[in-house]
Parts: C-alpha cells; sequence; structure tokens
C-alpha cells in the first residue's frame, strides 16, 4: 500500500493508491473549505445540487441510468466537519475489469469521467442552476435539518457540541441552517459555486488497480483542465490548547423520550500535539471499550445503561461522554462518571488495561488497508493537517506511551459541558 | 472437505460437517489482515416452542430467551466476562440475535488464536446463576427501552403485527420487560442445552488462513459433546391474509416514517427447491428496483414532487415460516407513496417489463453481488446467516445469469398483490 501524491496543479492533488486487494476500483473527491456560518448551508446546498444533473447527464434519472450501466457503480457524497473545515466528499465505486462478465469495457476510466463531470460540470440553464432542482434540494435539506431529532442520541451529541462551541466554527451544522434557506436561489447560489469551487481545497484520490494511464487520463480530463490554479482557503487543522473551562455548563433539553441521554463534554488541554496519541489511549481506557472505566461501572456494575461510551474528536481536543439512562437516574449516573474521571485522574487502571487498549488500537489501524474508504480518509486527514505519519509511525507512537504520560493527561481534563435530554 | 469455487467473484470456500454434527466453512482470503470468526446457532427469537430430543411434550418458554441467552453466555464461572477477555486481547467481539439464529463473533488482526480459545471456550461454557440473571434484566430492560425510541424499529415492528397474525416475527427479538421476567437460570439452560448443540450450529472462518490447518484447531477446541437429534420447532399456524391494511404509531419524528410490507407465502427451503427460493430473491430484487430503483420512473416522479427525498430501502426477507418485502423510508405523505406504489405495480404488470430496463438492473445487482466478497465480516455473516436459511451463497451468482423477462414478470404476479399489502406509519 502506498499513496502516491501529485500536485496536478497549485491547489489541486491527485493521490493515487495502488492495490490489487479489492473486487472494486474507487473514486474519491473532497472539495476542503473554511466553515463559516455565511456558507455552511450553501455548501451543504451544493453537495445537494450536483448530484441533479451535469452537462453530459441532465437529470438524476440519467446519472442513475448511467450508473447502473457500470454494474452498478455506486455513487455517493456526503458532508464532513474536520477541525474548522466544511468537506464535500463525492465517491464512485466500480467493480474492477477482472469481475466483468465482459471483458474490455474499462469501467474506471469511464467513473472517473462521470464523478468529474457531476462535480466540475453541472447542469446549469441561463448561468444559473435549474431553479427547479434547486427548490426541491432545499427541501430537502430542510428535511434533513428538521430531521436531526429522529436519532435522539446522535442529536443529543450534535446539541452538547453546539453549546460547546457556541459562535464558534466547529459549533455549526454541517447541513446549514433553515433560516438561510430563503435567500438562496438557482442563480445566486451557482455564482456562490463558481466562486468556490476555484477557491476549494481539491482532493482526488483513486484506488484500486490503477497505472500511469490512470494519472494521465485524470490530468487531461477537459474538467480538471479548466481548473485554474489556486491557494485554497481552509484551515489546518491543529489540536488546539485550550483555557481551563472553570466552571462546567449545564444544559437540559425537554423532548419526547423514554430514555434519557446523557452526554458530557471533556476539554483535554495539551500544549504538545503529540499527547494526542496519549489521549487516545486515555478514552480507551475512561469510555472508548468495553472494557473501560464507564462500560464497567455504569452499565455492567450499576445497570445504569445499556450505552456507556466515550469517544475522542482529535482535532478538537474533546471527549465526549454518552450514556442512555433512565431518567430519573440522572444525578446518580452523573456522579458516577465523575467517579470515574476522578479515578483517571488518580491513575487508578493497570498496565495490563493499557496494554490491550494499545493492542486494540494499533489492530485497528493494521486494518485500514483492507478498506478502501477507511484508507483514503487516511490519507486524507494526513493530507489536510500537512502530517506524513506512516501507519508504522503511528503503531510506535501508541507503544511509547506510559501510565505516567496517561496520568499526566488525564489531570488536564475538565468537564466543559453537561447535557441532558429528557421527557 | 468439500471445496466450492466460484468462477466470476474468484472466491472458494472449503465446507466440513464434522462428526459431533458442528458444520464449519472456511473461506480464505490472501493478503487480508483482518480475519473473522462466527459461530452461530439455528435459534432465534422465533424459537419458543419446541420439543426437545428425547422428550415427548412440547417444552414453551417466555419471549425473548435466545436473546437474553446471548447476553448472558459472556459471563465466566470464575467471575470474569468474555467480552472483557476478548476486548483485552485487542480483538473487536460482538454477539447478535435475529429471529432465527444467534450469533457469536470477533474480527482482529492480531492474537487470533487467543481469541479463538476464549470464543470457543465461553459458548461451550454457560455459566447461569439466580444473582446473574437477575443483574441482566436489568440492561436489557434499557436495551428494551432504547428501542422503544428507535422509531425505524417501531415502523418494522408494527409493520409485522400488521402483516402476521400469529407467526412470532412480530414480536420483539429482545422480548418485553414482562416477559423477560419470568426468565430464570433452568429456562435458560434447557434451552441452551437444547439448541446450543454442534449439530444445530455452524461455525464460520474467513481470513488468510489454511483451510486444512484451520480444521485442525477448531476440532482441538470442541469439548465432547454428541450429536443430540433432531429438534421439533413448533411455530403456530399462520393464514395467507393479513391482519390489517394499515397500522400508525405516534412518536417525535420529524417527517413520518413508513414501511410498506408484503406479505408472501412461504415456502420451506429443502435441497429441491433451494435454486428457486434464491431465484425468486433475486427476481423480487429486480422488481423492486424496477419499481421503485434510482433509475425508476416512479421514484423521480415522488423526488421531483418534493414526496419523497432519498431513496427508499427495498428488502425482501425471508426464512423457514416467513417472507416479506419491505420498502422503508420518509416522507411527508406516505399514504401518497403507497397508492403511487400501487398503481405502478399494476402499470407494469399491464405493460409489462422493458427489455432495456431490465438488463440495466441486472447488471447493477450482478455489481452489488461482487462487491459482496471484498470483506471477510461480509462474507462471513453472509454464508452464515444463508446457510441457515439452507442457501450457499454463491448460489446467487450462478442464478442470476438465468433470469429473464418472463420469470420475473411471473413473480410480479404472484407475490405483488394488492390484497397482501400492508402500510405502517410513525409520525407526530
Amino acid at each position: 500500500m502506498e499513496n502516491i501524491k501529485k500536485e496536478i496543479k497549485k491547489g489541486i492533488n491527485l493521490h493515487m493508491i495502488k492495490t490489487d486487494k479489492f473486487k472494486t476500483n474507487l473514486t474519491a473527491v473532497f472539495l476542503t473549505t473554511e466553515l463559516k456560518r455565511e456558507n455552511v448551508t450553501k455548501n451543504a446546498l451544493i453537495s445537494s445540487i450536483l448530484r441533479r444533473g451535469s452537462q453530459s447527464m441532465n437529470s438524476q434519472e440519467e446519472i442513475s441510468k448511467q450508473m447502473e450501466e457500470m454494474y452498478g457503480a455506486s455513487f455517493d457524497c456526503g458532508l464532513d466537519k474536520i477541525g474548522d473545515n466544511q468537506i464535500l466528499k463525492f465517491y464512485i465505486e466500480v467493480i474492477n475489469d477482472n469481475f466483468l462478465p465482459q471483458k474490455n469495457e474499462n469501467i474506471l476510466q469511464n467513473s472517473i469521467e462521470k464523478i468529474l463531470d457531476i462535480i466540475f460540470n453541472p447542469y446549469i440553464e441561463n448561468d444559473s442552476f435549474k431553479q427547479e432542482y434547486v427548490e426541491q434540494e432545499k427541501n430537502n435539506i430542510r428535511k434533513i435539518i428538521e430531521g436531526k431529532i429522529d436519532n435522539k442520541a446522535r442529536y443529543a451529541m450534535d446539541r452538547c457540541i453546539e453549546e460547546m462551541y457556541k459562535n464558534q466554527p466547529y459549533g455549526l451544522y454541517k447541513y446549514g441552517y433553515t433560516e438561510d434557506l430563503e435567500q438562496i436561489n438557482g442563480k445566486n447560489l451557482y455564482e456562490y459555486y463558481k466562486e468556490f469551487i476555484q477557491e476549494c481545497k481539491i482532493d482526488i484520490f483513486v484506488s484500486g488497480i490503477i497505472n500511469e494511464k490512470t494519472e494521465k487520463f485524470i490530468e487531461d480530463n477537459e474538467n480538471i483542465k479548466k481548473l485554474q490554479e489556486r491557494n485554497p482557503k481552509y484551515i489546518i487543522p491543529k489540536v488546539e490548547v485550550k483555557e481551563k473551562s472553570s466552571q462546567e455548563k449545564v444544559i437540559t433539553d425537554s423532548m419526547e423520550v423514554a430514555q434519557g441521554k446523557l452526554i458530557m463534554g471533556l476539554d483535554v488541554s495539551l500544549e504538545n500535539p503529540d499527547l494526542r496519541y496519549v489521549t487516545l489511549i486515555y478514552n480507551g481506557l475512561l469510555g472508548g471499550s468495553a472494557t473501560s472505566k464507564l462500560f464497567q461501572n455504569v452499565r455492567e456494575k450499576a445497570n445504569l445503561a445499556y450505552v456507556a461510551s466515550s469517544s475522542y474528536i482529535r482535532y478538537k481536543g474533546n471527549i465526549l461522554i454518552n450514556c442512555g439512562i433512565d431518567i430519573e437516574n440522572y444525578e446518580k449516573a452523573l456522579d458516577l462518571i465523575k467517579q470515574q474521571i476522578e479515578e483517571m485522574k488518580q491513575g487508578q487502571f493497570s498496565e495490563e488495561e493499557i496494554q490491550n487498549i494499545k493492542q486494540g488500537i494499533i489492530d485497528t489501524i493494521k486494518t485500514i488497508k483492507d478498506e478502501q474508504d477507511t484508507q483514503i480518509s487516511y490519507y486524507f486527514s494526513q493530507e489536510l493537517s500537512q502530517e506524513d505519519v506512516s501507519i508504522d509511525e503511528y503503531i510506535d507512537r501508541i507503544q511509547q506511551v506510559t501510565k505516567d504520560d496517561i496520568i499526566k493527561v488525564a489531570n488536564e481534563v475538565t468537564i466543559n459541558t453537561i447535557y441532558f435530554l429528557k421527557d | 472437505m468439500q471445496i466450492i469455487e466460484n468462477l466470476k467473484v474468484k472466491e472458494k470456500v472449503y465446507q466440513e460437517k464434522l462428526d459431533n454434527g458442528l458444520t464449519v466453512l472456511i473461506i480464505p482470503k490472501k493478503g487480508v489482515e483482518k480475519k473473522y470468526m462466527i459461530w452461530g446457532t439455528n435459534y432465534g427469537s422465533n424459537d419458543s416452542t419446541f420439543i426437545v430430543p428425547g422428550e415427548e411434550k412440547e417444552t414453551a418458554v417466555p419471549n425473548g430467551v435466545a436473546h437474553f441467552l446471548e447476553h448472558k453466555l459472556f459471563e465466566q464461572e470464575n467471575g470474569t466476562n468474555s467480552l472483557d477477555t476478548l476486548t483485552a486481547l485487542g480483538v473487536d467481539a460482538n454477539a447478535y440475535t435475529t429471529n432465527d439464529h444467534t450469533a457469536y463473533l470477533f474480527e482482529c488482526t492480531g492474537n487470533f488464536y487467543e481469541a479463538m480459545d476464549e470464543l470457543m471456550d465461553y459458548v461451550q461454557h454457560p455459566y447461569f446463576t439466580d444473582e446473574n440473571v437477575e443483574k441482566e434484566k436489568g440492561i436489557i430492560g434499557q436495551e428494551i427501552m432504547m428501542y422503544n425510541d428507535y422509531p425505524d424499529w417501531r415502523v418494522y415492528l408494527n409493520a409485522m403485527q400488521a402483516m402476521y397474525h400469529n407467526n412470532p416475527i412480530k414480536i420483539d427479538i429482545t422480548g418485553t420487560i414482562e416477559t423477560i421476567s419470568k426468565i430464570d437460570k433452568e429456562i435458560l439452560y434447557k434451552c441452551y442445552n437444547t439448541f446450543y448443540n454442534p449439530s444445530n450450529m455452524a461455525l464460520v472462518v474467513a481470513g488468510d488462513f489454511d483451510p486444512e490447518q484451520m480444521i485442525k484447531e477448531i476440532q482441538k477446541r470442541l469439548i465432547d459433546k454428541k450429536s443430540n437429534g433432531k429438534i421439533t420447532r413448533i411455530y403456530p399456524e399462520e393464514p395467507d391474509n393479513i391482519v390489517q391494511a394499515t397500522i400508525e404509531e405516534k412518536l417525535e419524528v420529524s417527517q413520518p416514517i413508513y414501511t410498506i410490507g408484503i406479505k408472501d407465502k412461504v415456502k420451506e427451503c429443502s435441497f429441491e427447491n433451494k435454486n428457486e427460493i434464491v431465484k425468486k430473491h433475486i427476481a423480487i430484487e429486480i422488481l423492486l428496483k424496477l419499481i421503485l430503483g434510482r433509475s425508476s420512473n416512479l421514484y423521480q416522479q415522488l423526488y421531483n414532487e418534493g414526496i419523497i427525498s432519498a431513496q427508499p430501502s427495498l428488502d425482501y426477507e425471508f426464512g423457514k415460516t416467513y417472507a416479506h418485502i419491505l420498502i422503508t423510508g420518509q416522507s411527508e405523505k406516505p399514504e401518497q407513496v403507497y397508492e403511487r406504489f400501487k398503481k405502478e405495480v399494476k402499470n407494469l404488470e399491464s405493460e409489462g417489463i422493458n427489455e432495456e430496463d431490465f438488463n440495466r438492473i441486472k447488471k447493477t445487482i450482478y455489481g452489488a453481488y461482487i462487491k459482496e466478497y471484498d470483506d471477510v465480516e461480509d462474507m462471513a455473516k453472509m454464508f452464515l446467516s444463508d446457510y441457515f436459511k439452507g442457501i450457499n451463497s454463491f448460489d446467487y451468482l450462478e442464478e442470476i445469469e438465468g433470469i429473464n423477462v418472463e420469470y420475473v414478470e411471473q413473480m410480479l404476479k404472484d407475490v405483488f398483490k394488492e390484497e397482501k399489502m400492508v402500510l405502517s406509519i410513525v409520525k407526530n
């Protein structure tokens, strides 16, 4: 597994991952831009409007038919938030030629051509996105935003992050806000798109059975040729040094739920960015696995919850604790969780537990190359943060973490926000 | 050992039935880091009335025992929990219960044999006490409450209520707080001893292994247990017709969630008709895509009118005693989606299937089958659940070629019947 990076033009990179391990070839295009309140909704809308048609495939129906003809090419797009950036992601996956009933169809090239056409050559009428499409997609985005409440646990976590990052880019919801939709129309959205597409950071990844011809094919593509070089507008994600929050915020929302969702947002103040490897293990011990303190004490011993876990938001230096509990057990659960955080500070965990967490993390890292999309995500996050940590180095860093390191990090952890969703 | 090879997807499966009755399937994947093991028993939430081999009278147990057993098997006599032990080995371990099977599994890169020791040990050594059974009721109670907040789960379960009069598929896999309160250690041991016999189980391993060697490794870890003979399972008689055409529940959701269900007749899968069952499954997948897939007229119309905003999921779910189509999605106007769907079915019946559309959809489904073979987990799970249905997963790749328009049109007439359709809605 090797990622060969080539700058096609300033701000536009091609990453080639040669591998013959898979039944499929996967192409991904990532457009990265700074998260900003005034653009967040427009960016979300662009991601949906592009799926509606290109100059060569005028409608969604036509796109779908073309995809089906390529033995069911999976075309997908999504939105992501990494650090203070918003990322528009596009994927197309096709089975590789070895598994086609008829040979010589070269569906990889065909699929690359289609995805580039969709992103860089959208369907335009009178210097505007088709108004009808825009209105429909505005409605769809509205439904997604309103649909936040459907997954109660996810909603509670998003709300907690929103409270922790009030009036800051990371607190923004990646699909944007319904009140922005009113002013957007086909014309102004297309104006915005033209600017956006010439300013965003562009990364193209191709993974699978590929060669120099694939590279040449992409460089010679008309849609790529017409793009200008750029100084992309994005924020290099870095682990932040945080001021310790003096007082924890307590937020409670009410909604019709059978089970209460208790979320706690923790700040991990790190002066040295390399401490993030330590924090990863800290999180594993606290709530990142079935042997963790939260799982063992909140779920197994006290029987307060079915879900009791924590996750690490690497680029923001936060840990989110997530528990589903009986509403009347709020105080009990809260005390018990705080006790676990306290015990971490006092180093109440064994060498053996540390070893286990390390092994788990290392095993996960090793499987990165077993999945095409994970592999692409790994290289993309490196690209974005301008790092070059190989998988072996990463494993090495994890191995080096000691118990003292973890206790040191544990003592930098403070509770920022306690969020409770109840009925 | 039987070697089954598929030249289309270029994969092989090694299958062997051991002396104690256990079926082993090994799927070698060269050059892949991930290794996966899954051990399943042909026993799920539907199996709550049965005759224990050697006994005469029926045994009926409360709903939720299969799932309860799944939770409890992890607990060991020495006070440890096998899930912790496996996690401590750095492997990703889990278990799940479905309507017709229960499975214990792990995925890892390192420590495979250590994890295999643990998995095979805990599945073969149950340890239930009055105390640990009581304790589990609290955890499972929280799990039941959590599912009650999932609108997707509610809409599914309600669709089952509308379609089935008696079949246990309509019961929550976890049971209810009330039924699990009746579970005790005697019940757990009785079900364990009946269904966790090697002759009722299958073990699937996928990864970079030598199959002969792997069989030996498995045999080394099996305790001495004899095949206990046939378990008679008793399922209530199920009429062909549905219970009610519509069902609704109120829950806080931003937009109504709907499931259109079509109840199908079940044929028990046997060696003689397994190809027929696979063919039918493929034909139904083709039909669902033709009617409501991304490139279909109906999908485009509903999308453009703003009635739906994403592709509904299209599934055919079947087991020994049940079979149904499920179409699930979100819409402000679920009744409209339902009416238009019914109309489209009629149109397709009267106008016939367009050959060009048919071939394109067939290509798509072929590609989707090929893609199933990249991940050890997907493969192992697929082979296990198909095995309990009496099917070899490769059969899908073999049967798809022979499927023609006439056959699919026949299936449209046989299965997509209006009097068998239900609409389940969850909304505010």
